[in-house]
């Protein structure tokens, strides 16, 4: 007897021309936090999809205490025990907290109605169980990210789950719940003989929480059940992406004293902003961090003019000016904005790569009666998408079938065709790999050498910090505190930090 | 090995071309007088009128819309057409110029409310459909201008090419290569199909969504006022029910011919041929159907049938989207 609760033995998964996984084991101890790591396409999905019983494996064996299974469809594997917790919230946000923990199994009386009474008692057990302080009653959305997050983890354990897959699970969380989330997991292995799977592109994280580590490279195992105190941050890179990472920072002198490009003055907004106070300078890399809900993104819309400004000026180069809209911001004011989700609001999915990338330049490449045809808005593309190397067959290949990196490297490649003074950047490495991560760092701080002045939007502390050369906080859609960044990631996280828990 | 296959043969151009053949030769060896010079005159008068309210459609398709107002429209277009002639006597070529600019208008309302209100345009064309009809309704007492001026009317039963043809077909043929034209090789015509592809991204991108969505409604109103002046001169009258009542005789082809075509009901794909393509296949079948005299009842169900196949085949469409073009 083994005291593997989950075992994946040599599983090759092949997809039409990929070969996902090849020959991969993954062996979860039982009351363990396992992490499994690997960059955007190494094919840790598709082995979550198989344990999950989405796909089934070409070859190799999966077994479940010790005994072989094989799922058909994710409800038998929930059946087993094991429950996914996606970074998509599987819950339904207009039914109550009880409702969505019993939905499988809505408790009835004897007219054959729900009885309401028995789903707040049955469900604030599982709540009681993660000591969380929520009325069963609550509308689920009324709760924040965080409180859903962890409803979704109640309603798993409710299925009476012994295995939690937990992918991206802190992608949305401030750092106090990012805190509290690790301490429940580590009660519910402790308490509840619960193993879980930890899948997060926060290295930092992986080394808090987790046991072991399994690291997958191009379908393969690059390390397998490896002891996480065996382990350091340069090793576990290397072996994520094959070669030392490399660490970027921006080095620049800029004067802070200089006048400002733009200026936001005393700005009030309909979406509930006070007294915002801000400004950029020429070449800047202009940090605006915040947790989420600080009303960051909802400021960068306001100033293009998608929600209204109540009061208060917009200064750019000390003349005041009115944004109506993005398209004035590109076309008058040279502002861009890089949204933070770029399948809903950077790219069209549907689209191909060429109209992708030449959105934002038709109108100035225009010629008489609107004339405009693909070689026009290629020749003036193509110099960006070869510099940012995306990886596509051809510019008439449909977006949605590139990877992720290459998605957000075309949502950036059409801001800088689009030659703006100032571009708005929001979470732009959001679930992308280390390596077009550490790429699009390189970018952004040449960009401002080259005097684009940046608005830097980022949760991901130590992106700021290796980016930004000053940095503003935001709390409750309000500035809380500027700091010049030294780079220096203890003083300059706790200062921060420090701004927003005073 | 599927780099040999010209890309156009894997279209859904291609499939329709190959259904419209298969359905000449099937009614022209079971049918007497589908290859006649009298019935494929009387086809090529149908299938102009089919193919410029199925172009109609198409563009508010494209946002991800619909124009149910589309007959009413044309239909109220038309009578205007009809009274501008006959009670005004106003020439020929300026009534066209002012019936395309009301169609507009009327598109404009369309569009406007649509974008203010958020309200989806079916809805919205719901309703202007009945404001349209009845107010139309109301201002012709239900009376057709009968008078119109000869050169109008002579244009309706003009036969060219040895007498085959109509010369409606040819100005819907033309029509089709000029929005071919804009989808393609502008600007704007770019610009229309990412608003309706995908909104957020568009505005975000610099686009002004709303102006967009109302132009698309607006190209849609002049389409269906062509087609409402093109309807006018093949029956020599401007007549309020020509159109069916409330203008529904209108709206199964207007969703058939861009359906089968392959534009997307969820937006931001048009098939400016296809719609073509699809036009003539439905005015094929039921033109066929008549001939071979399986009676009324059994040519509307066949229309209804390949509705349901259409819009079975658009949910297909959406997962391989990604190999067609955007604009074909």
């Amino acid at each position: 007897m083994s005291d593997y609760i989950l075992e994946l033995n040599n599983i090759t998964k092949n997809f039409p021309g990929v070969k996902a996984l090849d020959n991969a084991n993954f062996r979860l101890k039982k009351k363990s936090i396992h992490a499994l790591l690997g960059e955007n396409g190494a094919g840790k999905s598709t082995l979550i999809k198989i344990i999950t019983g989405v796909y089934n494996q070409n070859e190799g064996k999966l077994f479940l205490n010790n005994q072989e299974k094989s799922f058909s469809s994710p409800n038998e594997a929930m059946n087993a025990g094991i429950s996914v917790v996606h970074q998509e919230r599987n819950l339904i946000r207009r039914f109550s907290v009880g409702e969505n923990l019993m939905l499988t199994n809505l408790p009835k009386n004897n007219l054959g109605l729900i009885d309401y009474n028995t789903v707040a008692k049955e469900s604030k057990k599982w709540l009681d169980i993660m000591e969380l302080d929520i009325d069963p009653n609550t509308i689920v959305s009324d709760l924040t990210v965080a409180k859903m997050q962890l409803c979704e983890i109640a309603k798993a354990l409710s299925l009476e789950s012994k295995i939690l897959l937990l992918d991206e699970p802190t992608s949305s969380l401030s750092p106090q719940d990012t805190k509290n989330l690790f301490a429940l997991l580590k009660r519910l292995v402790a308490e509840q003989d619960v193993s879980i799977v930890f899948v997060s592109h926060k290295l930092e994280e992986v080394f808090e929480i987790c046991d072991e580590v399994t690291v997958l490279r191009d379908g393969k195992n690059a390390c397998e059940s490896e002891q996480i105190t065996n382990l350091n941050r340069q090793k576990l890179v290397k072996l994520m992406i094959g070669r030392d990472e490399q660490i970027i920072k921006s080095k620049k002198n800029i004067d802070f004293t200089d006048e400002s490009l733009l200026d936001l003055q005393s700005i009030n907004t309909d979406l509930g902003h006070k007294n915002i106070n801000l400004n950029l300078k020429k070449g800047e890399i202009l940090g605006l961090y915040g947790l989420v809900g600080a009303g960051r993104t909802e400021l960068i819309k306001c100033v293009l003019g998608l929600d209204k400004i109540n009061s208060g000026q917009i200064l750019l180069n000390n003349k005041e000016i009115k944004i109506k809209s993005p398209k004035d911001a590109l076309e008058k004011y040279k502002i861009g904005y890089i949204s933070e989700d770029r399948k809903k609001e950077g790219l069209i999915l549907m689209h191909d790569v060429l109209s992708n990338a030449g959105i934002t330049v038709w109108s100035n490449l225009k010629k008489i009666l609107s004339f405009l045809n693909d070689s026009i808005v290629y020749n003036k593309v193509d110099p960006y998408v070869k510099q940012l190397e995306v990886k596509t067959p051809s510019y008439q290949q449909i977006v949605s079938n590139l990877s992720g990196g290459n998605q957000q490297k075309i949502s950036v490649a059409k801001w800088l065709a689009s030659g703006t003074d100032i571009l708005f950047i929001d979470e732009p490495t959001v679930g992308i790999d280390i390596k077009t991560k550490s790429y699009l760092h390189e970018l952004i701080i040449e960009l401002s050498l080259k005097g684009t002045s940046i608005i830097l939007i980022t949760s991901d502390m130590p992106e700021m910090i290796s980016l930004a050369d000053r940095i503003i906080t935001m709390k409750d859609f309000k500035v809380v505190g500027e700091t010049i960044n030294n780079h220096n990631y203890e003083e300059m996280s706790s200062s921060i930090m420090g701004n927003i828990h005073e | 090995m599927n780099n040999k296959i010209p890309n156009f043969v894997k279209t859904n151009q291609f499939g329709l071309l190959i259904l419209v053949i298969v359905f000449i030769c099937i009614f022209s060896f079971s049918t007497d007088g589908f290859t006649s010079r009298f019935n494929i005159y009387a086809l090529s008068r149908v299938v102009a009128l089919d193919i410029m309210i199925g172009l109609a459609m198409m563009v508010v398709i494209l946002t991800g819309g619909l124009n149910l107002s589309l007959g009413a429209l044309g239909v109220s277009a038309a009578m205007f057409g009809g009274w501008c002639m006959e009670s005004m006597g106003i020439p020929i070529s300026i009534t066209i110029i002012l019936v395309l600019a009301f169609g507009s208008f009327l598109g404009w309302i369309n569009g406007f409310v649509t974008v203010r209100t958020g309200v989806h345009s079916f809805i919205v064309t719901l309703a202007t459909m009945s404001i349209y009809f009845g107010f139309m309704t109301l201002l012709t007492e239900a009376e057709a201008f009968r008078k119109l001026p000869e050169a109008f009317t002579d244009f309706g039963s003009l036969k060219l090419f040895n007498k085959y043809i109509s010369p409606l077909l040819i100005i819907s043929v033309m029509t089709c290569f000029v929005l071919y034209y804009i989808f393609k090789y502008t600007d704007i015509g770019r610009k229309l199909i990412a608003a309706g592809a995908n909104p957020d991204a568009a505005e975000l991108s610099g686009i002004s969504v709303d102006r967009m969505f109302i132009y698309c409604h607006m190209l849609s109103g002049f389409l269906a006022a062509l087609a409402g002046i093109m309807l006018t001169a093949r029956i020599g009258a401007a007549i309020p029910s020509m159109a069916g009542h409330l203008g529904f005789d209108w709206l199964l082809p207007a969703f058939l011919a861009p359906v089968l075509g392959g534009t997307l009901l969820s937006g931001g794909k048009v098939t400016v041929f296809g719609t073509m393509l699809g036009a003539i296949l439905v005015t094929l079948i039921n033109n066929g159907l008549y001939l071979i005299d399986v009676g009324e009842f059994w040519v509307r169900f066949f229309l209804g049938i390949i509705l349901l196949g259409a819009v079975l085949l658009d949910r297909a469409r959406e997962y391989f989207t990604v190999k067609n073009s955007i604009v074909s």
